[in-house]
């Protein structure tokens, strides 16, 4: 990627549908992420947000439509009736340009803090050891989780854990940072400390999609919401004119109820 | 004491036996075990079927009645199978190929289980980690189901193992010489039958007692990170 590729989407969808057996849970969602974007995707529970998420990456297949990412489409064809990758290769080196953080942190628990962090970068990425290792110290660092890096997951606390599966997550040095509901599983009192690690990466210019239930969140640091309402989008836009000014009733109704 | 020690080098010779029985078969059933998991757990409705099947049978069916069967009716089925395409002539299932066989595949059917039901206590979005940083099959395997089901399977095999050790006595009825085999004869042919069986199962106690020293070894090196702290 050159200067010329500025304009160029770091992540692109087209026309995304996923259905899981007769009921279709994504209707048709388009979206692009440009470098410094923070995409907050809202809806309530069921709207499909987070399966949105989970096609980006081919967690979940999607049954129609496009996913570019930094300007690499994803190759898919219909193979038995069903849409599926065409090379499963491809897709895991693209998977390797998105950082995923899940809701439920999903650190792999019989390896250290900093184990979890250079894995990938180690295996995937094949990174040398010890620059993996000194890339890693200095994204604990960051997220203020230094001190415990020869802890194991289970001993730290749900936000300390959420932190660390950022570090991992940056530590494959994305072109996008996904966020699967990272605050959801938190205890109210440590959710604060997580945002803050959020807040400070969209400051630092970090292309993230963040699927959440955090309105300040997706008012104060996203520069685009996109109201997702029975898998398709309902409402988006800048937050500063949606928020104060939604056109859908729909959108209206899911702020005022989230408001309380 | 003294018939003992005379007849040492026969109970050395068959507890050798015993010993490399029940090493091969581990293998063998550690093999069968992982590729029935694998089967149990995969998509492929044949490979989930012939898995299902597998188990059913193998411990449906007491390790004897199968050992005579492969053994005697193996050898039986092999070469009236020799004289109808007349490709070979006359063959001899070996006994101790007959033992660790069988005893193998049986285990192996506990150890598919076992296996199982490890690989399905490894929390699910920690595999969706490996596939969402790029991992391959084969790296989410070695790196993060592998490590953390050897330590769920575990407690498992270690019961299983504790009962193919025991199991490999069973071969003694088809004549392969292991330490019960030669206990036994020393004892007909000295009259000192306690002496000898208690001998033998003295030997069986030590077997058992360095495995479990094994197998706590093993215990140490896969728990890590299992431990909840205290400041949680």
């Amino acid at each position: 990627m050159g200067e010329a590729a500025d304009d160029q989407a770091a992540l692109e969808v087209h026309d995304l549908h996923k259905s899981f057996g007769d009921h279709e849970v994504i209707r048709g969602v388009s979206l692009a992420a440009h470098k410094g974007d923070v995409i907050s995707i809202l809806g309530a529970s069921g709207s499909g947000k987070s399966t949105f998420l989970r096609c980006i990456n081919l967690l979940e297949t999607p049954t129609a439509g496009e996913v570019y990412i930094a300007g690499e489409k994803i190759r898919m064809h219909t193979r038995g009736g069903r849409y599926q990758p065409e090379d499963i290769h491809q897709v895991e080196r693209l998977r390797a340009k998105l950082g995923m953080v899940f809701q439920s942190f999903n650190l792999w628990s019989h390896m250290t803090v900093i184990e979890n962090v250079i894995e990938a970068p180690i295996h995937v990425l094949k990174v040398p050891k010890a620059e993996a290792i000194e890339q890693a110290e200095a994204l604990l660092q960051k997220v203020g989780i230094y001190e415990r890096k020869d802890y194991y997951p289970l001993q730290l606390s749900g936000g300390q854990q959420q932190r660390v599966a950022i570090a991992r997550g940056l530590a494959m040095q994305p072109e996008v940072m996904l966020f699967d509901e990272p605050t959801s599983a938190l205890d109210p009192e440590l959710i604060g400390e997580v945002l803050k690690v959020m807040r400070d990466l969209a400051e630092e210019g970090r292309t993230m999609l963040v699927v959440t239930h955090e309105m300040g969140f997706a008012r104060d640091v996203s520069n685009k919401v996109v109201f997702l309402h029975e898998g398709l989008v309902e409402e988006q836009g800048d937050p500063k004119e949606i928020f104060t000014n939604p056109n859908s009733d729909r959108f209206r109704q899911f702020l005022s109820r989230t408001n309380q | 004491m003294e018939a003992i020690i005379e007849y040492q080098g026969q109970l050395l010779q068959g507890t050798w036996v015993t010993i490399q029985l029940a090493l091969f078969s581990l293998l063998f059933s550690v093999f069968f075990g992982l590729l029935g998991a694998w089967a149990k757990l995969s998509k492929n409705i044949v490979a989930q079927k012939t898995a299902a099947g597998y188990t059913t049978i193998v411990r449906g069916v007491p390790d004897l009645v199968l050992i005579l069967l492969v053994f005697f009716g193996g050898q039986q089925l092999a070469n009236q199978l020799g004289q109808l395409t007349g490709l070979w002539d006359y063959v001899e299932i070996s006994q101790f190929a007959a033992g660790v066989g069988t005893i193998g595949v049986v285990f192996g059917g506990y150890m598919t289980e076992t296996f199982r039901g490890a690989i399905l206590a490894i929390p699910r979005g920690q595999i969706e980690a490996g596939i969402a940083c790029g991992m391959s099959r084969f790296l989410i395997f070695r790196r993060i189901i592998w490590p953390q089901m050897v330590r769920y399977a575990l407690p498992g095999f270690s019961n299983n193992w504790l009962v193919q050790i025991k199991s490999t006595a069973l071969v003694s009825v088809i004549g392969l010489q292991d330490v019960v085999y030669n206990g036994f004869v020393a004892g007909r042919s000295t009259r000192l039958l306690f002496t000898f069986m208690f001998a033998v199962l003295m030997i069986y106690l030590v077997l058992t007692a360095l495995s479990d020293l094994g197998l706590r070894w093993l215990d140490k090196k896969y728990s890590k990170g299992m431990v909840r702290s205290e400041d949680g």
